[in-house]
């Protein structure tokens, strides 16, 4: 364990010391503060608007940290053969890959602790200046919605890190994870349109292609179970039920991640 | 005792659909004893590197197996004893050496006080005390290579490997290096190193293996190395053409083109024979000597014959 933190703890300062935070969380505070100046132009749900910007900020600010600081943080390790001097160390290769996964877990959470207080300070302007719209807002609910846009992003970067190590090249692990989150969040919308029997109506869907599309939706997360903006945005807590089943979802997935990358690096070979 | 031992180990590396396939090491079987210095060297190419990611269990052998101190073929149960420093060490970037530090002192179990006092002990002693609270990315290239022999020696290994320990110093640099190295050579550190740097290769190392297209060519120990070359001769003579090279050579150990000379050597004890030979072929003697024959002499006539 004190090896894991070690190598946590160097994965989070060299996360948090990127100076690509600053230009991400620069990015987020602009669109809080923009949420302040527009809520003003809305006739009514400046409350439902308020909420619902200040989730999608914090959720483009998340993926933001995945895609560009901690696929550098994975993949450079083993591109530019940092990894090897790691591992010349009594650390094991599983090690290796729940460590950094710590680490990466750890840098996401601060960051988006961090941009979740200025969320707050904002919905608190907001809700100063046009209080009527505001009356069925819970803190609760959304503190949970931020919660589970961490988990969200937590899943992610246990898809990077299996990425990584499939791949020494950083931009391929790039496309592969982008494509993941891509896939991920349409999935159950094609599902349900399949399903439905409105496709029926359209197109013409092949037996093999409902196939290909049953296999991926098993093996890509389904992301859109951490989406509790509409929650949020009405006031509305979820069933306990419901977020357990998220959570425990979400859980199992990166944990099932991080076992088939611990496997794969265990397997791999640096040249 | 063996401290490692390669028992004909290949390897062969697939670079890609459609691309031959590449021999990086071949049957190598070589030895390493406690205590000692190994020094591997070679052209570009010849394996080097390979065999010292094959040591580390970076890559596993096709064939063939390695073994630590005779017993075990994993890593892993001396990995606490061993220091490391790659080529060109990539450290992480915005950490400063203090933090690196701190974490090989962590992952080796050491505890923060050991870590701070052996530390800065290795920092002074390398000259980078000074920018300790840097981040490393602010760090020169020799500077870098310094932090990655601190971070390689912190825990006092037992079994040291360098690939390539003097690139990118400076010659005060190579110098407090040097002098770091021969100092774990007098407390019994076993060390296999890599270097391109012949003259300290030769100075170190108590044996040196001499490699060339993934094969181990010679495996040279410095009694013999020094005795091998002690009653060789060289003579330079003006350039010769091929029939005097003919004639000539029967009689030496090895002939070599210069720019405008040939370089004979053989025995000392040769010497009447070969100078009667030279005389009669009327070819001009430019100069002498007979001082031992230098690594560098050594390594190109074994790499030229192979």
């Amino acid at each position: 364990m004190k090896k894991l933190l070690a190598l946590a703890l160097i994965t989070f300062y060299e996360g948090i010391r990127n100076r690509s935070v600053f230009g991400i969380a620069i990015f987020s505070m602009f669109v809080f503060g923009l949420n302040v100046i527009v809520a003003g132009f809305f006739m009514r749900d400046i409350g439902k608007v308020t909420i619902d910007m200040n989730l999608s900020g914090l959720s483009v600010a998340g993926l933001l940290l995945v895609f560009f600081v901690v696929v550098n943080l994975m993949a450079k390790d083993i591109d530019r053969k940092t990894v090897h001097l790691v591992l010349s160390k009594p650390i094991t290769r599983v090690e290796y890959i729940w460590g950094k996964y710590l680490g990466v877990v750890l840098f996401v959470f601060v960051s988006m602790a961090v941009l979740f207080m200025f969320s707050c300070f904002t919905v608190i302007l907001v809700k100063g200046m046009h209080s009527d719209y505001f009356a069925q807002f819970s803190w609760t609910v959304f503190s949970l919605a931020a919660l589970f846009v961490f988990l969200k992003i937590a899943v992610l970067g246990a898809v990077v890190v299996l990425f990584s190590t499939l791949t020494s090249n950083s931009f391929i692990t790039l496309i592969f994870s982008i494509s993941v989150f891509i896939v991920g969040t349409s999935v159950e919308d094609v599902l349900f349109f399949l399903r439905s029997g409105l496709a029926a109506q359209d197109v013409a869907v092949s037996k093999t292609l409902w196939i290909v599309i049953e296999v991926v939706s098993y093996l890509v997360p389904n992301l859109a179970v951490f989406d509790y903006k509409i929650s949020a945005a009405h006031g509305l807590m979820p069933a306990w039920g419901q977020l357990g089943l998220s959570l425990g979802y979400g859980a199992v997935y990166i944990v099932v991640l991080l076992v088939v990358a611990s496997c794969v690096f265990s397997r791999r070979e640096f040249n | 005792m063996l401290e490692i031992e390669f028992c004909d180990v290949s390897k062969v590396y697939n670079p890609g659909l459609f691309k031959p396939r590449v021999r990086a090491v071949s049957e190598l079987c070589l030895d390493v004893i406690q205590g000692e210095v190994f020094g591997l060297i070679g052209p570009n190419g010849a394996g080097k590197s390979t065999t010292i990611r094959l040591l580390l269990g970076l890559l596993r052998p096709d064939v063939g197996k390695i073994l630590y101190r005779g017993r075990t073929s994993e890593i892993r149960s001396i990995q606490g004893e061993l220091g490391y420093l790659p080529e060109t060490p990539y450290l992480y970037d915005h950490l400063t050496l203090e933090e690196l530090l701190a974490f090989c002192g962590r992952v080796s179990g050491l505890s923060p006080a050991i870590v701070a006092q052996r530390g800065v002990r290795l920092m002074d002693r390398l000259a980078i005390i000074d920018a300790r609270r840097r981040p490393l990315r602010t760090f020169s290239k020799g500077m870098l290579q310094r932090a990655g022999i601190c971070f390689a020696l912190l825990h006092d290994p037992s079994l040291i490997v360098l690939d390539e320990p003097m690139s990118g110093l400076d010659p005060v640099g190579r110098k407090m290096v040097f002098d770091l190295l021969t100092d774990l050579k007098q407390r019994g550190k076993t060390i296999f190193f890599c270097s391109h740097i012949l003259s300290d290769v030769e100075r170190l190392c108590d044996r040196i293996g001499i490699m060339n297209r993934g094969r181990l060519l010679q495996i040279v120990g410095r009694e013999s190395f020094v005795s091998k070359g002690r009653d060789m001769l060289h003579l330079e003579v003006e350039r010769l053409d091929e029939l005097q090279n003919r004639t000539l050579r029967p009689f030496v150990t090895a002939l070599d083109d210069e720019c405008s000379s040939t370089i004979v050597s053989f025995p000392a004890t040769d010497l009447p024979r070969v100078a009667d030979k030279v005389q009669s072929m009327g070819v001009k003697v430019l100069g002498s000597r007979n001082e031992r024959l230098s690594l560098e002499d050594l390594f190109m006539l074994t790499v030229k014959a192979d």
